[in-house]
């Protein structure tokens, strides 16, 4: 199962409505990351609000995910996760996530626009040449 | 018949084709994985011409029970042009020790050809293979030492050449980094890093990965070592030019590099920076003024 990707403007914006297996996940990972460099995004949104299970795994992977977006000069936040998520990630004494969360994705984009407009690329690049597609 | 009159005789039987038996035989064990064009052939000829001229007095001395080879000789300079020749040009050290080895296997056959009898012939022998093994050795000596010559030449100018240190502009600082980042070239770049940050008062160092192949854990180590350090002076440092793959090994391993501002390319990394010291690059009117 492909997790879809979807382009708003120079956002990325993924939202993860089921349970995947280890080798979706790693996928999905690889996916992302090298969309981000391909892309230069600027921000990127996970939206969790439909998993009501995070396995520790899963959490690792979208921790590493957004570690790795950042080290693609892209901002991340995470999105919609559900109390009893959070509960069991916090039980689970990880250092979860390193990201910042937000309540719901519209709060996400809210914070990611914020961060984006502090950068300078952001600023001054647009006017020049995106990335085509934005054209 | 004494062992130098016989190597005479073997040298002499049909001198002109000595060289052709030669040549023909080092072409034939060299066709399959280097082929010479008509001028390296003939240049080959022409070596190995003064090689058999320089070697013909020393075969014809009377044999001594453990033959010097003396490394000054004019057939030692020969054997070292052409073998230094060889070695610069890329060829297989196996190919370049055939040479002295098909001769001796020419030289072999002739004296069989001529002797008269087994004692002579082995006495001539014995002293062939001494002087000829001696040669060998000292040919494959100078090869390696020319390509030993050639790789310190090369990552000298290599440590020269990969790890400048450019001012981008006034207070910023550019380092590009190419090729693999080892222990030795870790240390003189963050000394010059550091030079430069200093000698400029630096206050954005921009530090660009395009050109490292492989982000391992000990590149990752001297990167973050040459960061440290040139934080210690008030520089704020911007990394660009991460690959994806490159992100996805660090993250494995554990490196998140996080207090480090990341961009993606080194365009967006050189907007980062001016915007740090204050400046923007921005479009200019039709008259030249600056848009507002």
């Amino acid at each position: 199962m492909k997790i879809p990707i979807l382009r708003l403007g120079r956002i990325l914006l993924v939202s993860i409505q089921i349970d995947l297996t280890d080798n979706d996940a790693m996928q999905f990972q690889s996916d992302l990351v090298n969309l981000v460099a391909e892309t230069e995004a600027l921000g990127v949104a996970i939206d969790i609000t439909a998993l009501d299970v995070v396995d520790s795994y899963m959490a690792r992977v979208i921790n590493d995910t957004a570690s790795m977006v950042r080290l693609l000069g892209a901002e991340v936040v995470i999105c919609g996760i559900q109390p009893f998520v959070a509960l069991t990630l916090v039980e689970m004494g990880r250092d979860l996530f390193g990201a910042d969360c937000t309540f719901n994705l519209s709060q996400g984009m809210d914070k990611l626009h914020a961060k984006i407009a502090l950068r300078a690329d952001a600023r001054y690049l647009e006017e020049d040449d995106a990335w085509p597609s934005a054209q | 018949m004494d062992t130098s009159s016989l190597l005479k005789q073997a040298l002499d039987y049909r001198a002109d084709s000595l060289l052709q038996d030669w040549t023909s035989h080092v072409i034939a064990h060299w066709h399959s994985q280097h082929s010479l064009n008509d001028y390296e052939q003939h240049n080959l000829q022409q070596r190995m011409t003064v090689i058999v001229q320089a070697l013909t007095p020393i075969l014809l001395r009377t044999p001594v029970e453990r033959f010097e080879f003396d490394p000054e000789c004019a057939l030692a300079e020969e054997v070292r042009l052409l073998v230094g020749e060889q070695a610069r040009s890329g060829i297989q050290p196996a190919q370049t020790s055939y040479l002295i080895i098909a001769l001796k296997q020419v030289l072999t056959q002739r004296l069989i050809a001529v002797a008269p009898s087994v004692a002579e012939l082995s006495a001539a022998l014995l002293w062939l293979e001494q002087v000829l093994d001696r040669l060998a050795l000292f040919s494959f000596e100078a090869f390696v030492e020319t390509r030993e010559r050639i790789i310190v030449q090369q990552s000298l100018s290599l440590m020269e050449l990969s790890t400048p240190v450019l001012r981008l502009w006034h207070q910023v600082l550019l380092l590009p980094l190419v090729g693999v980042l080892d222990t030795a070239r870790a240390r003189q770049l963050t000394e010059r890093l550091l030079e430069a940050v200093t000698r400029h008062e630096a206050l954005v160092t921009i530090i660009d990965v395009t050109g490292v192949p492989v982000l391992d854990t000990s590149v990752a180590r001297h990167l973050m070592k040459t960061i440290d350090a040139a934080r210690l002076l008030g520089t704020s440092i911007v990394m660009t030019g991460i690959s994806p793959e490159g992100a996805q090994t660090l993250t494995k391993l554990g490196i998140s590099f996080s207090d480090v501002t990341s961009r993606a390319s080194l365009r967006a990394g050189i907007a980062e920076a001016l915007y740090l010291v204050g400046r923007r690059i921005s479009p200019i009117g039709q008259n030249g003024d600056v848009k507002p």
